[in-house]
This record gives C-alpha cells, sequence and structure tokens, in this order.
C-alpha cells in the first residue's frame, strides 16, 4: 500500500484483491475495505459505512448469489476524487440489490427473497450503490461514500 | 473464528448471565451464537447481558441473532434465519411496540456497532448500558 503512494498515485489509491466465495472469508474482504479506506484518509464513520455496505453485499453474493457453489469475488477499493469507490465483480446469476425494494408483504415470508436487510443497511451507509450485468455473466456492483461528506441517514 | 464469547454467571438479587463477545460478528458465525445461548436457558437463565465491548463488527447477520437470542430467552422460536426481512420485520414490529423487555439487555456498545444497532431500529427493544456493571445493576433495579 505505502509502495503505490511511493510511485506517485496519492489520489488515486488502489486495491484490488479476488477472494473465494465462502463466509468464512467475510473478515478478509471487511480487512481490505478497512484498510483501503483508511489509506484513503477517510474518517472512522466512513470507514465503518464502507466496511458494513461491503460486507453485506459480499454475503448476499455468498449466500444467494453462488448459493454455496464455488465461486469468487473480485474486489477492487480505490479513491476517485472524494469518494472512496468499492467494486464487487462476480460471476453469479444475474441480481441487482439496487432494484431490490421493500418485499412484498402479500407474499409469504418463507416465499421473499432473502438478504433484504442487508441491502436495506447498504443504502443507509453508502451514498450510491450501482449495478450493472457482468460481460460473460454475473454482476458489477459500485458502491460510492464520501470521505467529506455524511451520508444519507433514511 | 472472527469472534470469541464467554460466559459467565454473577450472582446477587437477581442473578444475571453475562455472555461477552469479543471480534466480530457476521454471517459466518451469528448461527453459532444463538446455538451457545440455547443451553444457558435450558440451565435456568432467565436475565442476559450482552457485553459487546469487544465486539467491533456487527453485520444484519448478527442482528438476526441478537434478536433470535432474545426470542429464545422468552421461551419463543427464534425466526428462520434465512429470512432476513421477515426477521427485521418481527423486530421492527417489537420494537414498534415499545414492549421495553427486561431479559436481554445490552452493555459497552463501540460507535460502529451502535449505529447499525440504532440504524434498524433494535435499539428500542433492547435496553443498553454504557459497561458491564450498570447493565448488571440494571437488572437488580428492574
Amino acid at each position: 500500500m505505502v509502495d503505490e503512494r511511493r510511485v506517485g498515485v496519492p489520489t488515486t489509491f488502489h486495491r484490488h484483491v479476488r477472494i473465494p466465495a465462502d463466509l468464512e472469508r467475510l473478515a478478509e474482504v471487511r480487512a481490505v475495505v478497512r484498510e483501503t479506506a483508511t489509506g484513503c484518509g477517510a474518517p472512522a464513520d466512513c470507514i465503518g459505512d464502507l466496511v458494513q455496505a461491503v460486507d453485506e453485499a459480499a454475503t448476499n453474493i455468498i449466500r444467494y448469489g453462488y448459493r454455496g457453489e464455488p465461486g469468487w469475488i473480485d474486489l477492487t477499493a480505490e479513491l476517485v476524487g472524494d469518494d472512496v469507490v468499492v467494486t464487487l465483480e462476480d460471476e453469479a446469476p444475474e441480481f441487482d440489490p439496487t432494484a431490490a425494494e421493500a418485499p412484498d408483504l402479500s407474499v409469504p415470508p418463507q416465499h421473499r427473497r432473502p438478504g433484504g436487510m442487508g441491502i436495506h443497511l447498504m443504502r443507509l451507509a453508502t451514498d450510491s450503490m450501482v449495478h450493472r450485468p457482468r460481460p460473460g455473466g454475473g454482476n458489477i456492483l459500485t458502491l460510492r461514500r464520501s470521505r467529506v461528506r455524511r451520508p444519507k441517514e433514511e | 473464528m472472527a469472534m470469541q464469547t464467554t460466559v459467565e454467571r454473577v450472582e446477587g438479587a437477581v442473578p444475571v448471565t453475562v455472555m461477552a463477545l469479543s471480534g466480530e460478528l457476521d454471517a459466518s458465525n451469528y448461527l453459532r451464537l444463538v446455538d451457545d445461548v440455547k443451553p444457558l436457558y435450558d440451565d435456568g437463565a432467565r436475565h442476559l447481558l450482552l457485553d459487546l465491548t469487544d465486539l467491533s463488527f456487527i453485520s444484519s447477520s448478527g442482528l438476526v441473532s441478537l434478536y433470535s437470542i432474545l426470542k429464545v430467552m422468552q421461551g419463543e422460536e427464534p425466526p428462520d434465519p434465512e429470512y432476513g426481512w421477515s426477521a427485521l420485520h418481527a423486530m421492527e414490529r417489537d420494537a414498534e411496540e415499545g414492549t421495553a423487555q427486561n431479559v436481554v439487555r445490552l452493555a459497552g456498545m463501540q460507535p460502529p456497532v451502535a449505529d447499525v444497532i440504532s440504524r434498524t431500529g433494535l435499539d428500542a427493544l433492547f435496553p443498553s448500558y454504557p459497561d458491564r456493571e450498570s447493565g448488571i445493576a440494571a437488572f437488580t433495579a428492574a
């Protein structure tokens, strides 16, 4: 990390890692986000929000995207302007969490799509979430959080 | 494992079981936490203080385990942990009813954990205290 700064890209701090889609590796996902956001000069509340949002996103990919099958998540964290931007790329079946609304209460709970509570927390913890299909199959989810502004609380 | 728990029974006017969580509570370990509480209830524990002083992270899965622990301590069936929204709605419903329960209390929450608890309305459901000692004292005062 220090090396990247030394070669002269302090305003475009960047970290990329591929992590197996395994719940036991969530701690590693959080550590990468925490370290990168810290390196970007983000304050504690911003770091905490990003760690929360990325953990929820990765959890949903592992549990409801890959559904226990082997897979990977490409995690990229970087500073773009004053935003810390984290991108999660996977090759699980396409699902857009940003389009997930509050669940249809006319549908019995056992038939609703699980994972909605994590998405709720992701919305509260980020300034924006953008999903796009990955060319060749899968998902690319981009989470953005300003290191200077407080995010929306509701 | 990213989380450790220690359990201590504090005798007094009201016996209090103190479970201290250390580390990070996420989707990899939240079910184990509920499993840890069930034998405590079966052994007669009726007042549980969760000491969160050393808990540095809690995800939505962890919130489901807190709610499930409350249900276990109330002698009820916990919600199906696979369905986060139904658990969330059950939590919100209970929180809105404002029936401040006295069975499970929280102590020592640090900012990241406290933020998540308040954002999901769980602070209305779980009385919380700055530290272990005041949490234990609250059971006696109730």
